[in-house]
């Protein structure tokens, strides 16, 4: 799937990847539109973050990482 | 520490189900009712993309998820708050995905679990879930 609603922020995220992981390895960006808003420590941190700052809206909180882990799922229940 | 124990008619056919409220991490949505299974195999939390629509949620990230039949798919990720029946309730960061089954709506993970103490009985047909 491409995450159309997040295309911005994902594009912004890739333009400073190299930087971010230089300064902040493991922390958590927030992101909204093509602006780094702030890293934080936790996700809920950064999450709530955005509700604050922007509200119900998309924005993207991405751990900065060099490669991105898949989350492992057991049951056959999930229909992707 | 809060305790809730659900009793079912068969644990083993069923599984560890209970009765959820789902809302947006603020609770300006109205909370929808959900048939959720706590689900020791999951990272974390899943949300079935129809509740999601109906929370009117917005994301806030994408998760790379793998599962038996697929690897590598992106999902969105999305601040909800989890209500249990003994009215506990819990913020989390669940993934919103299409759930296969006729009635699960919801997938507890690990991302709750982590602060919980589980106790599956299977002889009596019960679980607890502590937090």
């Amino acid at each position: 799937m491409v995450p159309e609603l997040l295309k911005k922020e994902i594009k912004t995220y890739n333009a400073h990847k190299a930087e971010l992981v230089g300064q902040s390895k493991g922390k958590f960006v927030l992101i909204k539109d093509d602006r780094i808003v702030g890293v934080f420590e936790s996700e809920m941190d950064a999450a709530h973050q955005g509700y604050e700052r922007f509200g119900n809206v998309p924005f993207l909180v991405k751990q900065v990482v060099e490669v991105e882990v898949p989350l492992d799922f057991t049951s056959s229940l999930l229909g992707v | 520490m809060p305790a809730l124990t659900v009793q079912l008619a068969d644990l083993q056919a069923e599984g560890p189900r209970l009765d959820v409220r789902l809302t947006d991490a603020a609770g300006a949505a109205p909370p929808v009712a959900v048939d959720a299974l706590i689900d020791t195999g999951a990272t974390v939390t899943v949300v079935a993309n129809q509740i999601v629509k109906q929370l009117s949620l917005s994301p806030m990230g994408t998760a790379l998820v793998h599962t038996p039949s697929s690897t590598h798919v992106r999902c969105y990720k999305y601040l909800v708050r989890l209500v249990l029946p003994n009215g506990v309730g819990l913020e989390t960061i669940a993934i919103g995905t299409p759930l296969r089954g006729q009635h699960i709506q919801c997938l507890i993970g690990r991302d709750v679990l982590r602060n919980a103490v589980f106790v599956y009985t299977g002889p009596t047909n019960t679980f607890t879930l502590s937090f």
